[in-house]
C-alpha cells in the first residue's frame, strides 16, 4: 500500500488525476489526437513519394530546427522550475521562470518566422507539392499552438506577479504548464519526422 | 514508495531529464546532418523521439506521480502514431 503524503494542494506524492485543471487534459488529448493523425498522414503520404520527400527534406534548415528544439525543451524545463517555485510559495521566482519560458517561446517564433520568410521568398506555398503542403501546414499548425501557449503563459505570469497563486492555490500554473509541455511534446516528434527521418 | 517518489520526482530528476533531452536532440540532429538513411536509422531516430516524449510526459507533465487511467494517455499517444509511422517507413523500404 503506497504512502500518500500531502504537502499541500499542489504537492501530493501520488495522485489519481494529472496536475492542473482536468478540462485542459481533455483538450490536450484532443490536440494530441489531431497531431497524431497529421503525423501518420505525413508518413503514409511519404510512402508514395519517397524520392520527393527525401529530396525536399534537404532544402529545410536543420540548424534552425535544432535551435527551435533546444528552445522548446529549455522553455519546458523553465516551466518545470516555475511550477516547483510556486510549490515552494515563491511567486517571484515562479514569475521569473515563466518569463524566461516565454522568452524561449519567442525565440522559437523568431527562428521559425525566418524559415517561413525564406520559403516564401523562394515561392514555396502549400500548393507547391505534397511535401511542402505537409511541412507548411504541420509546422504552422504547431506555430499557432506556440503562440497560444505563450498567451496562456503570459496570463499566468501576470496573475503570478499579482500574487494570485501560492503553494495552496497553484492549479492555474499547473494547467498552463501542462499545455506548454504538450506544445513541446508535439515538436519532439515533429522535428525528427519532418526534418530528419528519411 | 515515498522515498522512491522523492528520488524520481524532484527537480533534480527533471534536470537530468532535461540533460537527456538535449543530448538526444543533438544525436538526432547529427544523424540528419550527415544525411544517414535506411530503415534502421529512421527507426532509431523515431525511438529516440518517442523516448524523449515519454520523459516529457512522465517528468515535465508530472504523470509519473499519477496512478490509474491518467498515467497512460501520453504513452498511448506516443505508441499509436509511433507504430503507424514505423509501419509507413517499413513499407516505404519494401
Amino acid at each position: 500500500m503506497p504512502t500518500i503524503v500531502l504537502k499541500n494542494n499542489c504537492q501530493s506524492t501520488i495522485k489519481h488525476y494529472p496536475p492542473g485543471d482536468l478540462a485542459i487534459w481533455f483538450f490536450i488529448l484532443a490536440e494530441l489526437l489531431v497531431f497524431g493523425i497529421f503525423f501518420a498522414s505525413y508518413a503514409f503520404a511519404r510512402m508514395n513519394n519517397v524520392e520527393l520527400f527525401n529530396e525536399l527534406q534537404n532544402t529545410l534548415d536543420r540548424e534552425a530546427a535544432l535551435i527551435n528544439t533546444l528552445a522548446l525543451i529549455t522553455s519546458s524545463y523553465f516551466v518545470v522550475r516555475a511550477v516547483t517555485a510556486i510549490g515552494e510559495n515563491n511567486s517571484k521566482l515562479c514569475f521569473r521562470w515563466i518569463v524566461a519560458a516565454i522568452g524561449m517561446g519567442g525565440m522559437f517564433l523568431f527562428v521559425k518566422s525566418g524559415e517561413y520568410a525564406h520559403h516564401l521568398s523562394e515561392g514555396i506555398t502549400l500548393s507547391s507539392n505534397t511535401f511542402y503542403m505537409f511541412y507548411l501546414s504541420l509546422t504552422f499548425f504547431h506555430f499557432m499552438h506556440v503562440i497560444m501557449g505563450m498567451v496562456i503563459l503570459s496570463a499566468i505570469a501576470i496573475k503570478t506577479r499579482n500574487g494570485s497563486y501560492s503553494a495552496n492555490n497553484c492549479t492555474g500554473v499547473h494547467t498552463g504548464a501542462a499545455y506548454w509541455h504538450m506544445v513541446d511534446l508535439v515538436w519532439l516528434i515533429l522535428f525528427p519526422l519532418v526534418y530528419i527521418m528519411r | 514508495m515515498f522515498m522512491y517518489g522523492k528520488q524520481i520526482m524532484g527537480i533534480r530528476a527533471c534536470t537530468w531529464v532535461y540533460a537527456f533531452l538535449i543530448s538526444f536532440t543533438f544525436v538526432t540532429y547529427l544523424i540528419g546532418k550527415f544525411e544517414l538513411d535506411g530503415l534502421t536509422t529512421a527507426i532509431t531516430v523515431l525511438v529516440l523521439a518517442l523516448l524523449k516524449g515519454h520523459l516529457v510526459g512522465l517528468y515535465f507533465m508530472g504523470l509519473v506521480r499519477v496512478k490509474g487511467f491518467w498515467h497512460w494517455p501520453v504513452t498511448v499517444w506516443l505508441i499509436v502514431p509511433g507504430s503507424l509511422i514505423s509501419i509507413a517507413f517499413y513499407l516505404s523500404y519494401q
